[in-house]
């Protein structure tokens, strides 16, 4: 059931103490912590609150109500990267896979050296994946993991390479099995927290830019559900709306110096493996993944309802769609990269979404083409009698010998890149030359208006970042309340 | 039914493809994914919307003016950067209504035969 209200009521214009700029994995969690601490709390969400179990998991119909323009959202390069955006109260935690991996020690140091992240703690960010991982229920799946889960072990275990289950923020019921899970997304979980303690929810409001003098903000100009226009002032804003609509607002607002510069993503290729057996789980992902190449790439099961492999074998469709009568024996798994590639986002006036570019190195390209081959010849090895590659002119894999012709023909140019993490358009840091935000994310050149989401990394991560966002903005949160507590 | 600008521009030559990739959709079926492609076309993301509008007039002009077959034969092997681009959308969004929404579609459209 909706938490949310619309808090004008019949005025046009409101104040609250802080404005908490979307619902996601940023700001949720900000959005409890404040109200929990005595803050008279707003969140404004641009998309609609649909509760759990209203729409299927990973359908069309899912991504027209929960999802950024359908989910059909592009970074323009060569080749454009489609990515996909929530928007929805929860933002992406109410439509993702799931998955939670802490934020590695090794990247954590990285950022704070290379980034000069002040006070970043790694004994304190550890202490609070604990403390998220209690408050997201984050478990391993009882008993049996799908059958599209199974075979991407059991091809990693036969090639000899590292894999693994990754736990997701699931609670299941007691001898529940691998799809009687519930997620444990914000909408279950901070939003309501938030709510119990006072905060406003308000959903269907886009803000469209933030009033800004000599530095402090002092309003937002905001279109709500019916079209009209309305102002809330506030003392304090975060900004939570995701890597790319973060940076947008920002730009809308003014605010430019290093915003939305440095975008980085974890590009993906993809290819449907069809096996003996029935293998598809409609609607939901594979949980185990193959850490082998870490912090290079990773190997792991995407969504694989029937639309979804028709789509996986889109790019050779005259050559591979025989195939799709077999949907029921495929499933599509996708090969990740860290890549050295970045990209751009920039708010043009008098549009209203972003332009949004993402550049992938030479490098990036030569290590998507050998990680699909990876990937091919995991499959292989899982018993999968072909492999279907997500680029024009591949060809079917149905024998070792024929991954060299994949790699070979492989050309990043061709292919199917996607991905599902976005981060790192306004870093954290105190480096000048490359840091939009401070060390706990309140905008250099400013005084109260913090960023507190994904845009904040300074790299992607390697690994899924939701459990990395919710670290480093509930470590943002804290120090915020206990500095305006004493200011 | 969708009618804006976008639709017009978008659902003929969306219509001609699906017509040559699954010959055997029929023609309700088709009808109905030429909608939902345009619709998807018409809440994509402003640039992406301004750029796709333009590509979609030209392809609308061309397969107007020349061999209606021979164009969407061509269209779907033009080697330019972005042009290229508007093909695959087009298709992509086809095939996953289409096979999310009767799963047990054949390959050429038709319909599965019904299990007795």
């Amino acid at each position: 059931m909706s938490l949310a209200h619309d808090p004008f009521g019949p005025a046009d214009h409101i104040e609250v103490e802080v404005l908490i700029v979307g619902s996601g994995a940023g700001g949720a969690p900000t959005a409890a912590l404040l109200a929990e601490a005595g803050f008279e709390v707003l969140v404004v969400e641009e998309g609609s609150w649909v509760d759990q179990g209203a729409v299927k998991p990973f359908s069309l119909e899912q991504m027209a109500r929960q999802y950024r323009s359908g989910g059909v959202t592009v970074a323009l390069g060569r080749p454009a990267v489609a990515y996909t955006e929530g928007r929805c109260a929860g933002g992406g935690t109410e439509v993702n896979s799931g998955l939670y991996k802490r934020p590695p020690h090794e990247v954590l140091d990285a950022w704070r050296t290379d980034y000069r992240i002040a006070d970043l703690d790694l004994g304190e960010i550890d202490a609070i994946a604990d403390e998220v991982e209690r408050d997201l229920s984050v478990s391993y799946v009882p008993g049996e993991t799908t059958a599209a889960s199974r075979a991407l072990a059991r091809g990693a275990e036969a090639l000899g390479w590292r894999t693994g289950e990754i736990p997701r923020w699931m609670a299941y019921p007691e001898r529940g099995d691998a799809l009687s899970g519930r997620r444990q997304s914000m909408t279950v979980t901070y939003l309501p927290r938030a709510v119990a303690a006072g905060a406003a929810l308000a959903t269907d409001v886009r803000v469209e830019r933030l009033e800004i003098v000599d530095g402090t903000a002092r309003a937002a100009i905001v279109t709500r559900a019916d079209g009209r226009r309305g102002r809330i002032s506030f003392r304090h804003v975060f900004v939570c709306g995701g890597a790319i609509q973060t940076p947008a607002l920002l730009q809308r607002s003014g605010l430019h110096r290093r915003i939305g510069d440095r975008l980085a993503v974890h590009p993906t290729v993809k290819l449907a493996a069809k096996f003996r057996e029935q293998v598809n789980v409609d609607d939901d992902v594979p949980v185990h993944q193959v850490t082998e190449f870490f912090p290079h790439a990773s190997f792991g099961g995407s969504a694989s309802q029937a639309g979804l492999v028709a789509l996986a074998l889109n790019d050779n469709w005259r050559a591979f769609n025989r195939e799709i009568i077999d949907w029921r024996r495929m499933s599509v798994y996708y090969a990740a990269i860290t890549s050295e590639g970045r990209g751009r986002v920039r708010a043009v006036p008098g549009l209203r979404d972003p332009v949004v570019t993402y550049h992938l190195t030479r490098n990036d390209r030569a290590l998507l083409g050998a990680s699909l081959g990876r990937l091919a010849l995991a499959m292989l090895a899982a018993g999968a009698e072909e492999v279907f590659p997500s680029f024009r002119g591949a060809p079917i894999v149905r024998r070792p010998a024929d991954v060299a012709r994949l790699e070979s023909g492989f050309r990043a140019d061709r292919a199917s890149v996607m991905t599902v993490h976005l981060c790192s358009t306004v870093p954290l840091g105190e480096d000048p030359t490359r840091c939009g935000a401070d060390s706990h994310g309140r905008i250099h050149g400013t005084t109260n208006v913090r960023v507190n989401d994904a845009s904040l990394l300074p790299t992607a991560p390697g690994v899924n970042p939701q459990a990395t966002v919710m670290a480093i903005a509930i470590r943002n949160v804290r120090r915020f309340i206990e500095e305006t507590r004493v200011g | 039914m969708p009618s804006g600008p976008a639709h017009r521009l978008v659902a003929p030559y969306a219509d001609a493809l699906l017509a040559r990739d699954l010959p055997a959709l029929d023609p309700a079926r088709r009808a109905d994914t030429v909608e939902f492609v345009a619709t998807r076309v018409s809440t994509l993301p402003t640039p992406m919307f301004l750029g796709v509008t333009v590509i979609a007039w030209v392809f609308d002009l061309l397969l107007r003016l020349g061999s209606r077959r021979s164009f969407i034969s061509l269209s779907t092997r033009i080697p330019i950067p972005f042009v290229s681009e508007y093909p695959r959308l087009i298709r992509s969004l086809a095939v996953a209504y289409v096979w999310e929404r009767w799963p047990d579609t054949r390959p050429d459209g038709g319909r599965a035969p019904v299990v007795p």
